[in-house]
C-alpha cells in the first residue's frame, strides 16, 4: 500500500467523511489516490485559509475533527490563520499538507516551508511523517490529540517521497470519539462545590465552549433550574443553554448583555464551566464580580487560575462534573432558593431586554437580527463573520441549541464566517446555515462563492453592508475623537451582482419588512445566496464596556 | 522574582528542545540554564533555571505539562538536590610566575589541571553555580581567554 493510499484509509478509519482542500505539487500523489476513493468527499477551496476555516466550521457543527489538506509550501503557510483561529476557539481541525521530500527538507527546495516550525505555536500538536510506517498511527494519534481532553487542531506534514513510497502497512480499526476516556472530578472537589452551591445565595452559572463539547447542555439547564441560579455565556458558550429559557441571561462581557453583566456583578457564587474568563468576557479583573466566590471548572488546568482568582478549581469534563454535582444536590434537602433572587434575575431580564423593534430606514441592525431569527427558528445554524455583525449577533441573536452559533472568538477573524458556513453546512445539510456578515468580513473570503455554488452549499450570507470597517470606526468614533482612519470601504462590489456572477442568488433588502420574506426566498432559492442589507453605517454596537473597563459601567449611548 | 528549578521529563523526540523554550520565550522568560541527558527509559530530562515570582512558575509548570511531548515537570527545591555545574578554563599565555598563581587558585578551588602548555592553562572545575562563578569572576578577563559551563545539573537526594 502506497503512502497516499493508506492515509484515505487511515481517514476513513478515523470516520472522516469530507476533506476541504486545494491540491498542489508537493501534495499531487496524494490527490492522485483520492480520484479513486468514494467515501471521502473533498470540496476544492478556493483559497487555502477558507479551506481551514470550513474545516473548523464543520467540525463545531458536527462536534467531530474537521479535515483540511493543502500542498506545502504557501499552500500550507495560507492554512495558518485558520488553524490558529481553530486553536484559539478549541476546535478539532486536523490539517494536512504536503512536503518536499525528505532528503531535500532544509535546502530551500521549491514550495519548501519549514512547516514543523511554522504550526507549532498555532496547533495543539503537529507532526512531520518521515516514512511510510508511521503514517497509520501517525493519522490516529493526530486524531486522538484532536479530539481528547481540550480538543485543538493537529498539524501532519507529509513529505511527498512517504505518499509514494510503499509498505506493508496495517491500518488501525475503526474508531469512535465518545470511547476516549474522560477526566472524572475528584470526589472532594465535587462535595466541596456541592457545599459551595447550596449556601450561595445569589448564584450564577457562567457557561462556555467547554459545555458544548462536552455535551453538557442537559446537565448545565437541569443544574441552573435546580439551583435557580441565571446562567450567562461566552461567545463560545452561546447555545449552551436555550437563551429563551428563563433563566438564560445570554452573553456576558464587552458586548454582552447587561442583565448579564449586572447578574455577575452582583453574585455571590460564580460557577465557571468550560470557560476561560477571557478578557473580553471580564473587563477589568479586579472588579470582576466582586462579590463572588468563583468556581472554575475546565478540562484544562493551565486555564484555572490564569485570568481571575479561582475559590475552588476543579479539573474535570464539564459533563462528568455536573453530572456528580447534580447527584450531590439531590441529596441534599433543597431549601428553596432566596426567591429574593430569581425575583431580581427576572427583572433584570425584563427591564434590561434589548430593543430590536426599530423601523427606520436605513435598516437597524438589531432589527435585521430579529428578523434573520425570526426565518430561522431553532433549528437554523447561525454562523458570523467579525467585527460589529458579529457582536449585534452575539448580542441580540438568541441561539436555542448547542452547535447552532458559530463565531471566531479568540483570534476574531475577519473572513471566517462564509467558509465556515460552507463547513458547517457540509456537516448538517438538513439545516440552514445563515452566515451573519459585514460587507468588510465577507469580501475577505468573498471568493468561496465558487466553491459554493459548484458544490451546491447552499448558505445564505446576510450582508450587514454599512461601508465601514464597522468595529474600527466604533472604536474610532468612541475613543479616538471620531478621527476615522482607514475604515471607509467604498469600492466594494454590487454584491447581489457579484452572487448572480458567480451564479448565485442575489438580492437586497433596503427595508426592515422585505428582510423575513427575501431570506425565505433565498433559502428556498437552491442556490448559494447572498441578501445585501444596507444598514445604518452610523449604528454602534451598544451597550459596550470599554477594554479593561467594569461590567457595571458600559457605554450606553 | 526567584531562581525556579524545573526537572522536564520528555519524549526524546527532535523539535522538543523548542516545544519546551518556546513557552518561557512567549512569556518573556529568560532561561539561565538548560542541561539535557538521556535517562535509562530512553526519556529526555531537561533542567531548566529561570527566574520568575510564584504565580507564573505555577503557571509554567500547568503550561509544560500540556506539552504534548512532556511527560512530567518535578519542581526542584535546590536545598533538597545536589546542584552541580563543570566549566572549563582557558587562559591566555602567561608568564610562569603568574601561571604558577592561577594553577594555585585553581586548584584550591577544586580544580584539576588538564593541559599547560606555553603558558596556557587548560582546567576544570566543578561545583555549584555560585562557587564556579566566584572563580572565574576572581580570575577575569585578564587571564581567562575561554569559558565553556556545563548549564546545570542536579539529582534529588531523596
Amino acid at each position: 500500500m502506497t503512502g497516499s493510499r493508506a492515509l484515505f484509509e487511515a481517514l476513513k478509519a478515523e470516520g472522516v467523511r469530507h476533506i476541504f482542500g486545494i491540491p498542489g505539487g508537493a501534495i499531487i500523489p496524494v490527490y492522485d489516490a483520492l480520484y479513486d476513493e468514494h467515501e471521502i468527499v473533498h470540496i476544492l477551496t478556493r483559497h487555502e485559509q477558507a479551506a481551514a476555516h470550513a474545516a473548523d466550521g464543520y467540525a463545531r457543527a458536527l462536534g467531530k475533527p474537521g479535515v483540511c489538506m493543502t500542498t506545502s509550501g504557501p499552500g500550507a503557510t495560507n492554512l495558518t490563520t485558520g488553524i490558529l483561529n481553530a486553536y484559539m476557539d478549541s476546535s478539532p481541525v486536523v490539517a494536512i499538507s504536503g512536503q518536499v521530500p525528505t532528503k531535500t527538507l532544509g535546502t530551500d527546495a521549491f514550495q519548501e516551508a519549514d512547516m514543523l516550525s511554522v504550526m507549532l505555536p498555532v496547533t495543539k500538536h503537529n507532526f512531520i511523517v518521515h516514512t511510510v510506517e508511521e503514517l497509520p498511527a501517525t493519522i490516529r494519534l493526530a486524531f486522538r490529540t484532536a479530539m481528547s481532553g481540550r480538543p485543538g487542531p493537529v498539524h501532519i506534514d507529509l513529505p511527498k517521497d512517504v505518499q509514494v513510497s510503499s509498505a506493508d502497512l496495517k491500518i488501525p480499526a475503526e474508531i469512535t470519539y465518545d470511547k476516549l476516556p474522560k477526566l472524572e472530578p475528584d470526589p472532594e472537589d465535587v462535595r466541596m462545590a456541592v457545599r459551595m452551591m447550596v449556601s450561595a445565595a445569589q448564584p450564577v452559572i457562567y457557561a462556555g465552549g467547554g459545555v458544548i463539547w462536552s455535551g453538557a447542555s442537559a446537565e448545565l439547564v437541569q443544574l441552573a433550574e435546580l439551583l435557580g441560579a441565571p446562567v450567562v455565556t461566552s461567545l463560545m458558550g452561546k447555545g449552551a443553554i436555550p437563551e429563551d429559557h428563563p433563566l438564560s441571561l445570554g452573553m456576558l462581557g464587552m458586548h454582552g448583555r447587561m442583565a448579564a453583566n449586572l447578574a455577575v456583578t452582583e453574585c455571590d457564587l460564580l460557577v465557571g464551566i468550560g470557560v476561560r474568563f477571557s478578557d473580553r468576557a471580564t473587563g477589568d479583573v479586579r472588579h470582576f464580580a466582586p462579590r463572588a466566590k468563583i468556581m472554575h471548572v475546565d478540562i484544562d488546568r493551565v486555564e484555572i487560575g490564569k485570568n481571575v482568582r479561582v475559590d475552588l478549581p476543579v479539573i474535570a469534563d464539564a459533563k462528568l462534573f455536573l453530572r456528580a454535582v447534580l447527584a450531590g444536590l439531590r441529596l441534599q434537602a433543597q431549601k428553596g432558593r432566596t426567591s429574593e433572587w430569581l425575583e431580581r434575575i427576572e427583572r433584570l431580564r425584563r427591564d434590561l431586554s434589548p430593543r430590536m423593534d426599530y423601523d427606520e430606514v436605513p435598516i437597524k441592525p438589531q432589527r435585521a437580527v430579529k428578523e434573520i431569527m425570526e426565518v430561522l427558528g431553532a433549528d437554523g445554524i447561525v454562523v458570523t463573520e467579525v467585527g460589529q455583525c458579529q457582536m449585534w449577533a452575539a448580542h441580540f441573536y438568541q441561539v436555542r441549541r448547542p452547535r447552532h452559533f458559530i463565531s471566531s472568538g479568540g483570534l476574531g477573524t475577519m473572513g471566517f464566517g462564509f467558509p465556515a458556513a460552507i463547513g458547517a453546512k457540509v456537516a448538517r445539510p438538513e439545516c440552514d446555515v445563515v452566515n451573519i456578515a459585514g460587507d468588510g468580513s465577507f469580501l475577505m473570503n468573498s471568493q468561496e462563492m465558487a466553491t459554493a455554488v459548484v458544490n451546491r452549499i447552499n448558505v445564505v450570507s446576510c450582508i450587514f453592508n454599512n461601508g465601514y470597517l464597522g468595529m474600527v470606526k466604533q472604536w474610532q468614533d468612541l475613543f479616538y475623537g471620531k478621527r476615522r482612519s482607514a475604515v471607509d470601504l467604498r469600492g466594494s462590489p454590487d454584491f447581489v451582482r457579484l452572487a448572480e456572477a458567480y451564479g448565485g442568488w442575489g438580492d437586497r433588502a433596503t427595508r426592515p419588512g422585505e428582510i423575513g420574506p427575501k431570506l425565505r426566498e433565498a433559502l428556498k432559492s437552491g442556490k448559494p445566496a447572498i441578501l445585501d442589507i444596507p444598514i445604518d453605517p452610523e449604528e454602534h454596537v451598544l451597550p459596550m464596556v470599554p477594554a479593561g473597563g467594569r461590567l457595571d459601567e458600559p457605554i450606553l449611548t | 522574582m526567584k531562581s525556579r528549578i524545573f526537572s522536564v521529563l520528555c519524549q526524546n523526540v527532535p523539535g522538543v528542545m523548542m516545544r519546551v523554550s518556546r513557552e518561557f520565550t512567549r512569556r518573556q522568560i529568560n532561561l539561565d540554564s538548560v542541561t539535557v541527558g538521556i535517562e535509562p527509559t530512553g526519556l529526555a530530562r531537561m533542567i531548566l533555571i529561570f527566574n520568575a515570582d510564584d504565580r507564573m512558575a505555577e503557571f509554567m509548570r500547568r503550561v509544560l505539562l500540556r506539552a504534548e511531548p512532556v511527560v512530567d515537570v518535578e519542581v526542584i527545591d535546590p536545598s533538597r538536590s545536589i546542584v552541580r555545574e563543570v566549566a572549563l578554563l582557558k587562559t591566555k599565555p602567561l608568564a610562569d610566575d603568574r601561571m604558577w598563581k592561577v594553577i594555585a587558585e585553581i586548584e584550591r578551588a577544586g580544580g584539576r589541571v588538564l593541559d599547560s602548555r606555553n603558558g596556557v592553562v587548560i582546567a576544570e572545575l566543578s561545583g555549584d553555580h555560585e562557587e564556579i562563578e566566584r572563580v572565574v569572576r576572581s580570575l577575569g578577563p585578564e587571564v581567562l581567554k575561554e569559558v565553556a559551563r556545563s548549564g546545570q545539573v542536579l539529582i534529588s537526594k531523596e
